[in-house]
């Protein structure tokens, strides 16, 4: 019997990806203080080079048809070493829950809640996520269209209420950081913003059309680093130096609209987005887990799980760092190094499965 | 069918939970006081600010029946650092003071003269505050200006920011918001600007006036421009937007007045033999807006016109420079300028361009128009 | 997805397979004890003894005796419903037949008129005539106007259709007025609705089941559907959900709406309704199919999706550039009425930097001196509009118009000037009451819904308003009506079906019908339709 039995679109998934992407926007800001005015160029090239892996996880995804990361890893090294993977991947989709949730509650505390204890806003959103994720990724992937219709619209009409006010020369010179800075930028930027992706291993078993996901999930990648790629030119156009030293460029740019002064104090509309489309990510992250965990100790059924690890989120989340300083430090020097072998990992898998086939076949042939 | 009773429960408990969280973070419109401007001056006692703050009296802010009560107060608070001296209010208002709705933030010439680096930070870290707010700086004591009362606004603070946005009409000040302040002074070499505010007049007559604009170096203030020194700035940085150019008729006598329509400026370097050359173009389009000589005006005085208006121009942006040249800072942003052209060279350049500034040359070509002529073709003539 | 969503429903059911077995057997005794299974017997007189056990000492039920043939030998009975038969039916095409003409014309066979075909045959002239044998058929059928025609020394009763009452004509609808459109609506007599809707599909292809539903009521719902468009699983899900009922009565159609409906803990209705037969029958053009329900002038169409109630006949009528500024003013009235509170609550209690400046001056001048915090001013001026609207909605004419003058008057203006409320308050919650009826489909889901984001406001602000719209969201992803994704084309998005979501495409325009309902079939018109002036070539010609 099947676990999900949900079945979603080619389209969903690239919703899903913008949406992905889109929420890390509100990360950008761990990287825009290295590489300061040339965030974009990091983007731009953190973009580019996350395509060929993307690729890799698609082609992974395809060898396996209706397969998922948890019962690949079980084809490809075993039993035993293919759940040792299996929960070290888990684990790690486990503290990206965490770390998401953690870093946004601790932008709505910074912006929006001073006051507020961080559990308060923790539980809302882990019981939003774990609401969605009890329906299902059908209901998630559902969700994403409109959900992306919305954040698009607000990056637009945002961008477009800033067009008085973006000075183009802030982005000269172009690469002015070293290139050590632009480097470790763009390696953030890359391992955190993209490639955060590799989480779609364990959905796109159930995407309807298995022919259709290299494109859908490339697609998806481009659409959302473009979407993010806007966010970070419209806000070091407006702010200049100053978006170098906020923690959240875009509210703090959305705040400095005003069109004859009517049209201004946006900053809701970008909260709007940001809650939205960090729900989804969180959401997506929070089903990998919920997924994964009920696979690994064959569970008939992943329901059960939802509030346990929900719960469980909550209180790594709140244990996750001492102070929202603590964590930045932590996704700008040790996080994306930690994570960079999951996302390399797939990669490698692809690579045996490949030269087992070939391997496979001559030794057929031989015979 | 599909939310079962735990998921009912789920929901009465999120509910409980959210009852719960009733009091964080929540006020009525009418428990805090809404602060629209604050002034910075240094406090009597050694090493002390003192914050002044204009805030609105929402009552009175209803003109019924003509009451003649302000609707605003200003109070004062002396404290150590900024957050300190913000908090310090609630020891005189009953209300705590909210941030989000100011309009000015004023320097006091003391604390100006000193550096006001330290005091700008609380202003950009702290949730409430607002990098639309507009920054000035007093000819003398701030806490003073915020107690003149505004002829048309109810709020004083309002009508500073407007006064602020009618000088467009002369183009003699700027306006300087936070976030231009800011990033002025987090630059290493384009030196900060705001517009001074003075007082004019006395008792009845008091207002409120905008002589100029006041200069910065790194965040000391250092000097002032005023009239065409102003203006002369304000070409080069390309923010002229409206204004109102004097010229000598043709024939020599009386005066022809034009009016700036539209203007924009391009700041080319040229490093030659470690020699910075600095081309400074302005493009300027304007109208005749009065002409007192009763002359009939040819093509070719229209030429001439154009001419002499550049030549105006042209010594504007040459009075400015001198003074900038002479405070030594770079309020055009020539460092930058440079920075953005030549990354390579600038990381010397960088650090010895107090030396490099003063001895810039620069090389002004103006190119002025006259459109049209207003609603006459010929003047008004006996 | 459909497979997904009956196993759903059959494991529903057999959860309640156990409760309504032990029902029916309850029923099935109770039945047996008072009408007999057993057969028409051949003396007229115990048939009748036997009918008035049955049927009771109801004055209405007129029995009436009478003899015919030749020489009057035949004694008959006739019984029906006085006010359910159509009197000169009875009296012109029954009793005058029999007790005149067959004098004339059995003058041979007199003896064999007890051959109760030869009557149904020769003698009645009424279009439909039943021979039954059991009494059950007799008193079922009685009891729904048909008149009964019993015969000494016949084992059969004929069954003559003479329904006929009082009812209401076609009228003007009251809900779902329209400016441009049709002018009729349906009524309470399923045979009206019917023909309405047979006047406006005029194809074999348009069927309609009927059956009998309600122990007691004995109500006729009727399933209409046009074969060849209608998903088939659609019917056979819907049938098998309208023979799973088993109640005592169903006295109008949000009986069987309740009884019927995916998600009833769901506070949106999964299922339309409508008034109108032009909006039924473009509905089940569309591939949707209509419940009729005999009594209730409001017919079900199932799969309804949340965009539906966003839609109005007229929309279909009007050209379509005005018809898509409506579309989208409906969509912002929605969000008005289910959030404006809200956001107010939200904005002057949490988020007060989010008003421009002046506008703070003039909301802060308005609630300066107020004694209730917002919420409770919300709250409570939402509970008071309620109340006056479902005064005003019961109350006769003439007093509707005192509660206006009183909720107006009273509660607005001198609220504001006792110094009670705010103005603000009042202008919010004013817009938010009428633009609540401009989506008159959601008017009961947007009110609790409002109450619902009200107290999210007051608690956690404008966050908490956005995780409420993002749970609305999740609920309505999940939902389904009859295996259609409540939120589609929205959600899974169908790309074709935008064109008739937030822009109203002409009508040349929409070729197919909506994809995710009628799957089969789907073209609806020719490809080029678009009216073009003809070329001047032809008209030389």
């Amino acid at each position: 019997m099947k676990i999900e039995k949900g079945i979603i679109a080619s389209s969903q998934l690239t919703f899903m990806i913008i949406g992905f992407i889109q929420a890390s926007n509100l990360l950008l800001s761990f990287s825009s203080g290295i590489v300061s005015h040339d965030a974009w160029l990091a983007i731009l090239i953190a973009m580019v080079l996350s395509i060929p892996f993307v690729l890799s996880y698609a082609a992974l995804g395809r060898e396996f048809p209706g397969k998922n990361l948890i019962q690949i890893s079980d084809i490809i090294y075993g039993v035993y070493l293919g759940k040792i993977i299996s929960v070290s991947y888990v684990f790690i989709f486990f503290a990206l829950v965490c770390q998401n949730l953690r870093y946004f509650s601790d932008f709505l505390i910074t912006f929006i809640f001073p006051e507020t204890p961080i559990w308060a806003i923790l539980i809302m959103l882990t019981f939003i996520s774990a609401w969605a994720v009890r329906a299902g990724i059908e209901v998630i992937a559902r969700c994403s269209f409109i959900i992306i219709a919305i954040a698009s619209t607000i990056i637009l009409a945002t961008s477009l209420l800033l067009l008085p006010d973006m000075r183009f020369r802030n982005f000269l010179p172009i690469l002015d950081v070293p290139l050590q800075d632009l480097i470790h930028g763009t390696h953030i930027i890359f391992s955190i913003n993209y490639l955060e992706i590799v989480v779609f291993l364990m959905v796109i078993a159930f995407v309807n059309k298995p022919k259709q996901i290299k494109t859908s999930m490339v697609g998806g990648l481009i659409l959302g680093g473009v979407s993010v790629l806007i966010l970070e030119v419209r806000n070091t156009a407006v702010l200049g130096t100053v978006s170098e030293i906020v923690s959240s460029p875009s509210f703090v740019t959305a705040r400095y609209i005003s069109v004859a002064e009517v049209l201004t104090r946006m900053e809701m509309f970008v909260a709007i987005m940001l809650i939205t489309t960090v729900f989804l990510k969180v959401s997506i992250l929070y089903y990998a887990v919920v997924l994964g965990s009920a696979q690994i100790i064959n569970l008939r059924s992943y329901v059960p799980l939802v509030i346990p690890i929900g719960i469980s989120a909550i209180s790594f989340s709140i244990i996750l760092a001492g102070s929202s300083m603590e964590q930045i430090h932590s996704a700008i020097y040790t996080w994306p190094v930690f994570i960079l072998p999951f996302q390399l990992f797939p990669v490698l898998s692809l690579f045996i499965v490949k030269i087992r086939k070939k391997f496979k076949k001559r030794w057929a042939n031989k015979k | 069918m599909r939310i079962g009773k735990g998921m009912l429960s789920i929901i009465i408990c999120v509910f409980l939970v959210l009852s719960l969280s009733g009091c964080w973070n929540r006020r009525e419109l009418d428990t805090f006081s809404i602060l629209m401007g604050m002034g910075i001056d240094k406090a009597e006692e050694l090493g002390k600010i003192q914050l002044t703050a204009q805030i609105v009296k929402p009552g009175d802010l209803k003109s019924e029946g003509g009451s003649d009560a302000k609707a605003y107060f200003t109070v004062q608070a002396i404290g150590d650092t900024v957050f300190d001296t913000v908090r310090n209010f609630t020891k005189e208002t009953n209300r705590k003071i909210y941030l989000p709705h100011s309009q000015v933030l004023i320097f006091g010439r003391d604390i100006a003269t000193e550096g006001v680096q330290k005091y700008t930070d609380f202003f950009v870290r702290d949730h409430e505050t607002r990098l639309r707010t507009h920054v000035l700086v007093a000819r003398g004591e701030a806490g003073k200006i915020l107690d003149v009362e505004s002829k048309l606004e109810k709020v004083p603070a309002v009508g500073i920011s407007h006064l602020l946005k009618a000088q467009n009409a002369t183009s003699e000040a700027i306006e300087v918001d936070l976030k231009q302040f800011i990033c002025r002074l987090m630059s290493k070499t384009t030196a900060p600007i705001a517009p001074l505010i003075e007082i004019s007049g006395e008792g009845e007559k008091e207002t409120l006036r905008i002589p100029g604009i006041a200069v910065f170096k790194q965040d000391k203030l250092a000097g002032e421009l005023t009239g065409g020194e102003a203006r002369g700035l304000l070409w080069v940085i390309g923010e002229i937007k409206s204004g109102i150019i004097i010229i000598d008729c043709p024939s020599g006598e009386d005066k022809i007045s034009m009016e700036i329509i539209r203007a924009s400026s391009k700041v080319i370097p040229k490093i030659i033999d470690d020699q910075i050359y600095i081309t400074v173009k302005i493009e300027e389009e304007g109208h005749i807006g009065d002409q007192e000589c009763p002359d009939k005006l040819s093509l070719p005085d229209i030429k001439e016109l154009e001419q002499k208006k550049a030549s105006v121009i042209r010594s504007e942006v040459l009075a400015s420079l001198e003074k900038a040249q002479k405070l030594n800072t770079d309020i055009f942003g020539f460092g930058e300028a440079v920075h953005q052209k030549y990354p390579k060279q600038w990381d010397d350049l960088e650090k010895r361009w107090d030396d490099v500034f003063p001895e810039i040359e620069v090389e002004i070509l103006v190119d002025a128009r006259v459109r049209r002529s207003g609603t006459l073709i010929e003047s008004v003539s006996q | 997805m459909l497979n997904y969503l009956s196993k759903k429903i059959r494991f529903w059911q057999i959860q309640n397979q156990k409760t309504n077995h032990e029902n029916d057997k309850m029923n099935k005794q109770d039945n047996t004890q008072n009408f007999s299974q057993s057969k028409i017997s051949l003396n007229l007189k115990e048939n009748l003894n036997n009918l008035k056990n049955i049927l009771g000492p109801s004055d209405d039920i007129i029995m009436r005796e009478f003899a015919f043939g030749k020489k009057a030998q035949i004694s008959a009975a006739l019984i029906y419903i006085d006010g359910m038969i159509d009197k000169t039916l009875v009296n012109e095409s029954i009793i005058r037949p029999l007790m005149y003409d067959s004098r004339s014309s059995f003058a041979e066979e007199s003896l064999e008129v007890k051959n109760i075909d030869i009557i149904k045959r020769s003698m009645l002239s009424v279009g439909e005539v039943k021979q039954v044998t059991t009494f059950d058929e007799v008193v079922e059928s009685c009891l729904s106007g048909d008149t009964i025609l019993l015969i000494n020394g016949a084992q059969e009763a004929l069954i003559i259709s003479s329904r006929g009452w009082e009812s209401r004509g076609v009228e003007d609808p009251k809900t779902e007025s329209i400016v441009r459109g049709p002018r009729e609506g349906f009524s309470e007599s399923l045979r009206t609705n019917t023909t309405l809707l047979r006047r406006k599909l005029k194809t074999p292809d348009l069927t309609m089941e009927t059956m009998t539903i309600g122990r007691k009521s004995k109500t006729d719902v009727c399933l209409v559907y046009l074969k060849g468009v209608v998903n088939p699983q659609l019917i056979k899900e819907a049938r098998q959900r309208l023979t799973r009922i088993d109640t005592d009565g169903i006295l109008e159609s949000g009986y069987i709406e309740q009884f019927i409906e995916d998600a009833p803990f769901s506070i949106f209705s999964t299922i339309g309704n409508s008034e109108r037969p032009d909006a039924v029958a473009a509905k089940i053009l569309e591939g949707r199919a209509a419940v009729l329900v005999d009594g209730s002038p409001f017919v079900l169409t199932v799969p309804m999706v949340f965009i539906e109630s966003f839609q109005s006949s007229e929309d279909y009528y009007s050209r379509p550039y005005y018809a898509s500024i409506v579309r989208v003013i409906r969509f912002i009235a929605f969000m008005t009425s289910v959030l404006g509170p809200a956001s107010y609550v939200a904005v002057t209690t949490f988020h007060q930097e989010l008003l421009p400046t002046p506008l703070l001056f003039t909301v802060a001048a308005a609630v300066e001196g107020t004694p209730f915090p917002a919420m409770i001013e919300i709250i409570a001026m939402g509970v008071i509009f309620e109340i006056l609207r479902e005064a005003g909605i019961r109350l006769p004419r003439p007093v509707g118009q005192a509660i206006s003058i009183v909720g107006a008057l009273v509660v607005g203006e001198s609220a504001v000037s006792a110094g009670l409320i705010g103005e603000p308050v009042v202008i919010v919650i004013a817009l938010t009451a009428v633009s609540g009826f401009a989506v008159p489909a959601q008017t009961d889901s947007g009110a609790i819904l409002r109450f619902v984001f009200v107290i999210l406001a007051g608690t956690m602000g404008g966050v908490g308003v956005i995780v409420g719209l993002l749970g609305v969201l999740i609920h309505l992803a999940s939902l389904r009506s009859f295996g259609t994704p409540y939120l589609s084309p929205l959600a899974p998005l169908s790309p074709y079906d935008l064109k008739d979501v937030f822009i109203r495409v002409p009508t040349w325009a929409m070729i197919t019908r909506p994809r995710t309902i009628g799957w089969k079939n789907s073209q609806r018109e020719k490809l080029i339709l678009k009216p073009n002036p003809p070329p001047e070539k032809n008209q030389k010609k």
